[in-house]
Formats: C-alpha cells, sequence, structure tokens
C-alpha cells in the first residue's frame, strides 16, 4: 500500500490542518509542496484532482480528497482509535456543533483578516483599514463566547479533545502571531487561553512549527 | 415523546435550511417563532440556549442543539436510510468533502450575493452593495461545480445527500435576483440546481417555516 500523500504549500493554514490530523491519528505521509508562487495550482493537471484550484489535497494511495477538514474527518474515521469524533449520537451531535461553530463563527471572521494579510505579503497590495477593524472585532466578539462555553467544558465539543478544537488551531496561531497578539491569549478570556494554550503545547502542533514536513515514522 | 422544537425566525436562511431537512427526512416539528427583528434571540433567556445569540436551536426532548448543519446532520443520522449521509468509508468522505465545498466554496460569496435579495424581497434592508463583486467570486466557484457535476449527479456522487441540500437556501436566495444558477453555459449546475428548487421539502417553506406534524 502506498504512502499516502499530502499536496500543499509548508505555511499553509488549511494545509497545516491536515498535518495536525495526520500526526494526531499517526498517519505516516509523504508532503508534496505545490509551487504557490507559480500558481502550480491552477494547472489543468492539479484542476482534475482539484477544480477549485485550491491547496490541499490527498492522495490515498489513489483516492484524492480534498478540503482541509474532509480530509481531517477522514483520517480520524479510518483510525477511530485516534478518537477525534466521538461515536455516542449525542456526543457526536455536540462535535457537529462544535464542528459547525468553529467555520461559521471563527473562521467566517478570520478569513478576511488572513486573506488581508496575504494580499500585503504576496501581492503588496493594500486593504482598507476600517472593515478588518470591524471583522477583528466581530472575530473578539464570538471569543467572548468561546469564553463562556470553555468555562464549563474542557473542549469546544465537551470534555475530550476533538477534530472541532484542532481545526481552530493553524488560524488560531495565525492570527495571535501576525495580525493581533492577545486575540487568543488575552488574561481577559482566560478560558480562551487555557484551551488555546493546551492546544499548542499537543506535539502535533510542534512537530510542525517550522512548516508542514512529511513523516515516515512517529 | 416530545416533539421536535425548532426555536427560531420562520424566514432566515438557517430556518430555512433545517425546515427542509426535517421535511426531506419527514420529522414531525414545532416552529417557535423568535422575533429576530426586535432582538428576541440576544436575551439572556435566549443566549442560555444559544450563546452565540444566533437562530436556529432545536430541543429534542430535552436535548439542546444548535448550528443549523449541525441539526441537520443530527437528525439525518437518527434516519440512517435515508441515503442523506453516507457510511461507505469512501462514499462518506466524499460527502464530507462536499459539505465542506459548500460551506468553503460556495457560502461566503452566494450567502453575500443571496442575502441582500432576501432581505429585499422580506423588506427588512434594501441594500445591495456587495451583491456584485459576491456574484463575481461565486461565478468562478460554479464553473468548478459544473466540471464536478458533469460528472457525477450530485455533488458528493451520484445520489442526494445533505451536502445537496445544505445548498438551498442561499441558492435560491442568489436566483431572486440573479441567473447565476441557471446559465445555459453551466447546464450541469442549471440541472442540478432545479431538481434541488423543485423538491417539495423545499416548496414546503416558501412563505416561511411552519409547525409540520403530518406528511
Amino acid at each position: 500500500m502506498a504512502i499516502l500523500k499530502l499536496y500543499g504549500w509548508p505555511e499553509s493554514t488549511a494545509t497545516w490542518r491536515v498535518a495536525i490530523v495526520l500526526h494526531e491519528a499517526k498517519v505516516p505521509f509523504e508532503f508534496v509542496n505545490v509551487n504557490i508562487l507559480n500558481a502550480d495550482y491552477k494547472t489543468p493537471e492539479y484542476l482534475e484532482k482539484q477544480p477549485f484550484g485550491q491547496i490541499p489535497y490527498i492522495d490515498d494511495d489513489g483516492f484524492i480528497l480534498f478540503e482541509s477538514r474532509a480530509i481531517g474527518r477522514y483520517i480520524a474515521a479510518e483510525h477511530p482509535e485516534s478518537k477525534l469524533i466521538p461515536t455516542d449520537p449525542k456526543k457526536h451531535a455536540l462535535f457537529e456543533q462544535a464542528a459547525s461553530i468553529e467555520f461559521a463563527n471563527f473562521d467566517f471572521n478570520a478569513d478576511p483578516l488572513i486573506k488581508a494579510l496575504a494580499r500585503k505579503r504576496f501581492l503588496g497590495q493594500d486593504s482598507d483599514q476600517a472593515p478588518l477593524d470591524a471583522k477583528m472585532e466581530t472575530l473578539e466578539g464570538r471569543l467572548d463566547v468561546y469564553e463562556k462555553i470553555l468555562a464549563k467544558q474542557r473542549y469546544i465539543a465537551g470534555d475530550e479533545i476533538t477534530l472541532a478544537d484542532l481545526f481552530h488551531l493553524p488560524r488560531a496561531q495565525f492570527i495571535e502571531t501576525y495580525i493581533k497578539s492577545g486575540v487568543m491569549t488575552s488574561s481577559s478570556r482566560p478560558h480562551v487561553a487555557r484551551w488555546y494554550d493546551e492546544l499548542l503545547s499537543r506535539p502535533s502542533w510542534k512537530a510542525f512549527e517550522g512548516g508542514v514536513k512529511g513523516i515516515l515514522e512517529y | 415523546m416530545a416533539i421536535l422544537k425548532l426555536y427560531s425566525s420562520s424566514v432566515t436562511a438557517c430556518t430555512r435550511r433545517t425546515a427542509t431537512v426535517l421535511h426531506e427526512l419527514k420529522i414531525p416539528f414545532e416552529l417557535i417563532e423568535v422575533d429576530v427583528l426586535s432582538g428576541a434571540h440576544k436575551t439572556p433567556e435566549f443566549l442560555k440556549f444559544q450563546p452565540f445569540g444566533q437562530v436556529p436551536y432545536i430541543d429534542d426532548d430535552g436535548f439542546i442543539l444548535y448550528e443549523s448543519r449541525a441539526i441537520c446532520r443530527y437528525v439525518a443520522a437518527k434516519h440512517p436510510r435515508s441515503g442523506l449521509i453516507p457510511t461507505d468509508p469512501k462514499a462518506n468522505a466524499l460527502f464530507e468533502q462536499a459539505t465542506s465545498i459548500e460551506l468553503t466554496n460556495f457560502e461566503p460569496s452566494a450567502g453575500k450575493a443571496g442575502l441582500p435579495f432576501y432581505l429585499k424581497k422580506l423588506g427588512w434592508r434594501d441594500d445591495l452593495t456587495d451583491v456584485p463583486a459576491n456574484l463575481e467570486i461565486l461565478d468562478k466557484k460554479l464553473d468548478a461545480y459544473e466540471a464536478i457535476l458533469s460528472k457525477q449527479r450530485y455533488l458528493a456522487g451520484d445520489t442526494l445527500t445533505l451536502a445537496d441540500l445544505f445548498h438551498l437556501p442561499y441558492a435560491g436566495f442568489v436566483s431572486l435576483g440573479s441567473d447565476i444558477m441557471t446559465r445555459p453555459n453551466r447546464p450541469n449546475v442549471a440541472r442540478w440546481y432545479n431538481e434541488l428548487v423543485s423538491r417539495p421539502a423545499w416548496l414546503a417553506y416558501q412563505d416561511g417555516v411552519k409547525t409540520t406534524t403530518e406528511y
């Protein structure tokens, strides 16, 4: 059986999201760098595999899958011993609620901030600051709600870690590090800070601190 | 066992999404109207159940759940024979890919283009400023949908899943002001879209979601 191949870019938050789950599930994988500066993700060959021209995607012994969260779910389902998706029906429903919160409340507001920074970094384009400031305020408002949730339970879906927590990590770290320090670590949200800190200390995060790379052995 | 209670505005997108799936699964439910225009979803009583102050949430015999897609997944999981969530591992992975496509590649632009048309229709707000730029983004995304749907009937494969149904509210709303879902240069998107919007579960709540106890 061929080793799983992860096609992505070492510093892409979506590629990171997949790598974290692969590590948590102890799945060996080869990393294939997609040259984003060359727009390799827009070639006809690439679009055959990922029609939206986005990274990452995986090739798992011929099975092609894209969308980082879908890949994460696939890996977690193939490796139930990693316990990243609860099986009990009500816990599973609360996991789905948490996974939806991640996208609808966190990523939805984080995305414009991250894209603005990417435009600045790669294209030298400036963005209107006022709408970005408003987005940051919205994001922090959502984190105030996370604070209430995490005051009652250890993780976003309950008292056990799930994919929903891990899915947050790349973009949470990116915003904290490159956009506004304190968003995730402010003492005004001690439970968010505790949760964030705990996620950052996991080996699955530390393994890729310098960027995503393949892992053949755990 | 108590009837499932759906707490929401009768007209908002996420309520329409939830009700459509409940209808597909023939699940009786009671709609308990939350007057969002007067901020009923921001009161301390409401926030106890949905801390983000958003609609909908459900009370299923005492079990509280929010986020429309999570609610839909929860009820579909209780009805595995519906096939709305495939169980075969690879089919399930492709289903998850499709639900993620809807979230990341459809909703952001379809929502920002569709919601203004819908709010204008409801008489709640008339501001179409964000529409053109978002239709442009959506147009490119739909080219990728065309590539996928030219090879298979639905977004996750050849059978209907939740992933297709999740698109309904914003796909429907965008069509209130644009023909982007039915253009002749994207015949497969048009075919898929037309099939979805003709489903009784979508048509049932055109004038707003209401309590449904019989099917």
